[in-house]
């Protein structure tokens, strides 16, 4: 296969952001000027197609800066990490890595957060569906067995901690949003839960000994841990209404005896 | 009965259907708008689960359902993507579609993803390359699929063959049928200066499974295949000659960029079954 491979790699060069503009283009019929002009709309196409990606995954960061700037930002990320997979809803997986070292998007110092939580958003919509607990079942459990009991959460289900209150971020830059546009950001580090009760993401922040049970309960303690690790930052962490919340909005699917 | 063969698949799928877009997700959901089929990208249901694949599945109830992959890459020189034929089984498992189809292009080399249809060298040593590759697809779904003619803007100069002898070559070798595209033909015609209605000759009666529909755009002495406007008129008389020669084959109307209201699409969709019909009266 060397001979397909080499065109391949050829034309493949010649598509790379970072590539040289100078690529041989003699492997294709035509005169040079015309094929030059041609070959720029298949680079045209696999830009577009992964500028178009990036931002159907972070809607907000492109409400935030603006669609010129996002450009800019998509085609500086492309060339640093290029897409690797035919799923494009895989590509952009580094974005806030890249923007928390990218020079010029430093001026908006909570952007990095926010791509961190969209990510997790965009994660949560593909992630697998469950079906909601039903409660009656705790029940069959007897009383003395019960905080041995482990939680286990759904898996579009995640938590993030930042020192910006990303949860409200996000919420004003909805299309659902209608209300007050002001974010306070004196209000210091917050905790945020991403959740997919059906099949709609919601974000919202949460208080730290919830951070901190749904913690636990991700890494398969029982409840007794989570419990525990919950009342250590708040002693009236109501252990009965939170599980009930959490049930009802599929953040907890299923639980196992330990 | 071989491996490959699918008897249900022909009366499956038949008429003229529409690509379904997330834009219609809602119409399809509360109605039912009267379409033959739906066709929908295999890539956009890749994911373990969520919304996408709830309307997906929805529809695939009513409607008979096309699978219509973009990004396998069954052209390239390294070999498939094991990851993303395991995704495709999983979701054809899932879906039980009508049709499964794929297009004569590579997108991936090394590592890296292009995520576009780009051309191929008709060449014999990567006719081998892709009966290789599409045996090992057809083999992995137990199931025979399609492949589509794409448009482009360059040929190889190492080029063998034309395009469609090329297609005629993998059909017969690797037992796949060709989702023949109307207007990717129209749009090489103008591209590269070829008489289209000649091309389709190429093309053997019995590989042809379905028929695609779609816009293009002008660009100086470039035609674009961007699926953004209406079927052009040339290319209505290009589906006519197609359907005079191939016969009743189903046919879809692809609309990617810009996408119209439903009723839109439905009216090209309307045409189309005219069209057919007055050709095989």
């Amino acid at each position: 296969m060397r001979e397909l491979a080499a065109l391949q790699a050829r034309f493949g060069a010649g598509l790379e952001v970072a590539g040289s503009k100078a690529v041989a283009l003699d492997i294709f019929n035509g005169e040079s000027g015309q094929v030059a002009s041609r070959f720029g709309i298949y680079r045209g196409n696999a830009r577009a197609n992964a500028a178009r990606a990036l931002a159907a995954a972070y809607p907000v960061i492109g409400k935030i800066v603006g669609g010129e700037f996002f450009s800019g930002l998509a085609h500086e990320y492309e060339s640093r990490f290029p897409s690797v997979s035919g799923d494009l809803n895989a590509y952009g997986e580094s974005f806030a890595a890249f923007l928390a070292v990218f020079a010029p998007a430093q001026d908006i110092p909570y952007l990095a957060d926010v791509a961190q939580l969209e990510w997790r958003v965009h994660h949560a919509h593909y992630a697998a569906d469950a079906n909601p607990f039903e409660p009656a079942r705790l029940r069959l459990v007897p009383a003395e067995k019960q905080l041995h009991l482990i939680p286990k959460l759904h898996p579009a289900c995640s938590l993030l901690h930042s020192e910006f209150p990303l949860a409200r971020v996000w919420e004003v830059h909805q299309d659902s949003h209608h209300g007050e546009f002001e974010v306070d950001f004196s209000r210091g580090p917050a905790g945020v839960l991403v959740y997919r009760p059906r099949f709609r993401v919601e974000v919202r922040q949460i208080a730290d000994a919830e951070s901190a049970f749904l913690a636990a309960a991700q890494v398969g303690e029982t409840l007794e841990v989570a419990l525990t690790a919950a009342h250590s930052l708040d002693v009236s962490f109501d252990l009965g209404r939170s599980l009930g919340e959490w049930i009802g909005s599929s953040v907890i699917i299923d639980f196992t005896l330990h | 009965m071989s491996l490959l063969s699918d008897p249900g698949e022909k009366t499956a799928v038949r008429g003229v259907g529409i690509g379904l877009r997330a834009a219609h997700y809602r119409e399809f959901l509360d109605s039912q708008p009267r379409t033959g089929w739906l066709e929908v990208h295999s890539e956009n249901y890749f994911g373990d689960g969520g919304y996408d694949l709830h309307v997906l599945e929805q529809v695939r109830s009513r409607y008979p359902v096309s699978l219509h992959g973009v990004a396998l890459s069954i052209g390239s020189a390294d070999g498939l993507r094991e990851g993303h034929l395991a995704k495709l089984k999983r979701l054809v498992e899932r879906i039980e579609p009508a049709l499964v189809s794929e297009h004569l292009c590579w997108a991936a080399i090394g590592p890296r993803h292009f995520n576009d249809l780009l051309p191929l060298p008709h060449t014999r040593q990567a006719l081998d390359q892709v009966v290789a590759h599409v045996s090992q697809v057809q083999d992995a779904l137990r199931r025979r699929i399609l492949v589509e003619n794409v448009s482009s803007y360059l040929q190889f100069r190492v080029s063998e063959m034309s395009e469609f002898a090329f297609l005629a070559e993998l059909s017969r070798r690797s037992g796949c049928g060709v989702l023949l595209d109307v207007n990717n033909v129209y749009v090489n015609s103008v591209n590269h200066g070829f008489d289209p209605q000649q091309a389709l000759l190429e093309i053997p009666v019995e590989s042809v499974a379905e028929i695609h529909l779609a816009g293009h755009s002008e660009a100086g002495d470039l035609l674009i295949d961007d699926h953004g406007s209406r079927v052009a008129p040339p290319v209505w008389n290009l589906y006519e000659a197609a359907c005079r020669r191939f016969g009743p084959v189903p046919a879809l109307i692809e609309w990617d960029t810009a996408v119209p209201p439903l009723d839109v699409l439905l009216g090209e969709a309307a045409t189309a079954a005219r069209l057919s019909e007055a050709a095989h009266a």
